[in-house]
């Protein structure tokens, strides 16, 4: 083996080590992001270079930190791109399939999990609705439709978010759809209990008052039992009020490595795959409280669904490790072949190089929660365990309807329509004086870890 | 040898770098399959022919002696894709506008600028060139409408149907005056690999 070959070998491998390195870092910050907060995390995660295969993966975090930040702006564009590359990189690469079958899976484009690619249409909702565009908001929602169609298998769950499908009824019926409302309601409602899971107050009123206001008796009645409560329907003097709430920072995929060393031949084998560590999350909730008083419930648990969305794909990913591994063995068995010092650099390579493909949307929520209340149309309504007070939505909603979005990172809460400028939308800690962001001057904001 | 590696080299290099061709701005060129200034000009074409052509304007004209003024209401993506409705409807207004037969008055998110202006020339212009307020043209009908389309997909292969609907209804009695449509279907077939 001549030195040019060795250089070349040293060269490729040192790529790959930096390309894990970037993915390390982003790790990194995102484990971090409970503590440091949305605003330090986006500027350390700028501050981290990474390759075009990776642009995606980096722009669905920034997209979502600033969306926690309330850079509607800087969200929506950061989003939109992630959402283009993820969906240019539908089709089969040629080239990464076979970089991914020689050397490692980071070589291939991040083109997001099944999860991902449905969330990031939900992300960039919530940024439209709260900049104030429902229309670009619905628009959001029905491509969110044709993507988890595309997603859709028999039998299974995979791509298919409830939370989706609940914050596309939300937005019908703000904008006055209440038959697709329903519809998407309904949605919800079947995946949910596909996977056996406890539907959250919220769209239990949801059914329940869209199913009395369309005049479906039979369907009303079924839901009503099932439940065990009636429809609330808001009376003339009431509005209604919807939170979305996201709580925690979910877990990071780690890499799990299998090495055999075969003394026979002196070569030293590894497989490695991506795993996500077991977690033990528990799911703590915002309590909306005004004419009714509800907490939180869970509508998505996005710690599950990213497991879900990796077990899915586990059998492909280990079949692709061991076609590698047989690859990496036979290449250093040749260079073995030409000498002992090449054939040891070899196995340091093809060792080093197997790298875990650990990239993820890691600065996503634990869980997506909501509520929803009635309250009177000239009552502030306050989030009872931040000592928020937001103010009556005869003040900022005259058709009755408000949206509130927060999340367990920030004190900061976002509303539909956005909040009148006064001193109430703030948090008690925070009137002393904190940064205003650019949308709703009212609201203040820090990075405070919960 | 060495110069088929450079040729080799040349060719690469080449199709990394970016290039620009001037193109003529009603040539059709399709990339994604999403909306494009295509479809915004065919849509524009069409409404503005349709819209001459009816009879709302010379039944306007004759039972009043002026022409109609028209103002820009919401037109409503409700479609999949974000649209920028503005390419078309302004194609309309400039063309109902040049026709002679149609007057345009601002629309509520543009005459809030120039009510300011009106304001500012109160206090700053000199009085002869000062424009009051309380003079503005009122409109007699407003061009509402909306976008809507329904998507098909199987797998790599999509038919994309758009639907845009405008309608001018008259202020003075909510009377629909002109329902103007167009609809546009495409069939978009992905690629299912590349490079």
């Amino acid at each position: 083996m001549n030195t040019q070959r060795l250089a070349l070998i040293g060269l490729f491998s040192a790529l790959l080590l930096l390309q894990a390195c970037a993915a390390w870092q982003v790790n990194q910050a995102a484990a971090s992001l409970a503590t440091a907060g949305p605003r330090a995390t986006l500027a350390r995660l700028e501050q981290i270079p990474t390759s075009g295969r990776d642009q995606a993966q980096l722009l669905l975090n920034t997209g979502v930190l600033k969306l926690y930040l309330g850079d509607w702006q800087g969200s929506r564009d950061d989003l939109e791109q992630a959402k283009a590359i993820m969906s240019s990189m539908q089709a089969v690469s040629v080239t990464e399939n076979f970089a991914a079958m020689t050397a490692n899976e980071t070589l291939r484009t991040y083109n997001g999990t099944p999860t991902d690619q449905v969330l990031v249409h939900v992300m960039l909702a919530l940024g439209y609705l709260l900049s104030g565009d429902p229309d670009g908001a619905r628009v959001e929602m029905l491509q969110a439709d044709v993507t988890m169609q595309r997603l859709a298998e028999e039998d299974s769950t995979l791509g298919q978010l409830a939370s989706a499908r609940f914050l596309a009824g939300l937005i019908y019926e703000v904008n006055g759809e209440r038959d697709d409302a329903l519809i998407s309601y309904r949605r919800a409602y079947n995946i949910l209990s596909d996977r056996g899971e406890p539907i959250p107050e919220a769209l239990q009123i949801s059914l329940l008052n869209l199913t009395q206001r369309q005049g479906f008796r039979q369907e009303y009645e079924a839901f009503s039992k099932r439940f065990g409560r009636q429809a609330q329907l808001p009376a003339t003097d009431e509005g209604e009020w919807f939170l979305i709430y996201f709580d925690g920072v979910i877990s990071n995929k780690t890499e799990t490595r299998l090495s055999v060393y075969d003394g026979e031949v002196d070569t030293m084998v590894s497989v490695v795959m991506p795993h996500y560590a077991p977690v033990n999350y528990q799911p703590r909730g915002l309590t909306l409280v005004g004419g009714q008083r509800q907490r939180s419930a869970m509508i998505e648990n996005l710690e599950v669904r990213a497991r879900q969305d990796l077990d899915a794909q586990r059998a492909k990913l280990l079949a692709a490790a061991t076609v590698r591994a047989v690859a990496k063995y036979k290449m250093v068995q040749e260079a073995q072949s030409k000498g002992d010092f090449g054939g040891i650099l070899m196995n340091i390579a093809t060792v080093a190089s197997e790298q875990a493909d650990v990239r993820s949307w890691n600065m996503l929520p634990s869980s997506v929660q909501v509520a929803r209340i009635t309250s009177k149309l000239n009552q502030p309504v306050s989030l009872a365990e931040r000592a928020v007070t937001l103010p009556p939505q005869s003040e900022f909603a005259p058709a009755g309807k408000a949206i509130v979005l927060a999340s367990s990172l920030i004190d900061q809460v976002y509303s539909w329509p956005s909040l009148p400028p006064q001193p109430t939308a703030l948090p008690v800690a925070e009137q002393a004086g904190t940064q205003s962001p650019e949308e709703n001057p009212a609201q203040g904001e820090s990075d405070a870890a919960p | 040898m060495k110069h088929w590696i450079l040729i080799l080299a040349a060719v690469v290099l080449s199709a990394c770098a970016t290039s620009v061709e001037r193109v003529a701005s009603d040539s059709t060129i399709d990339l994604s399959g999403a909306w494009n200034d295509t479809d915004s000009r065919l849509v524009a074409e069409e409404m503005i022919q349709d819209a001459l052509s009816r009879p709302w304007i010379g039944e306007f004209t004759g039972r009043t002696g002026q022409r109609p003024a028209v103002i820009v209401g919401t037109v409503r993506n409700l479609s999949h894709e974000h649209i920028n409705v503005k390419t078309f409807v302004a194609d309309m207004e400039r063309a109902l506008v040049n026709s002679g037969r149609v007057d345009f008055v601002a629309s509520r998110d543009e005459r809030g600028e120039v009510r300011d202006e009106r304001i500012d020339q109160d206090l700053n212009a000199r009085e002869d060139t000062r424009n009051a307020a309380g003079q503005e043209l009122g409109a007699d009908f407003m061009l509402q409408g909306q976008i809507n389309t329904i998507i098909d997909a199987e797998g790599k292969e999509q038919v994309r149907y758009y639907q845009v609907d405008l309608t001018m209804i008259s202020m003075a009695d909510n009377r629909k005056v002109w329902l103007g449509q167009k609809k546009i279907k495409k069939y978009v077939k992905n690629a299912k690999l590349r490079y």
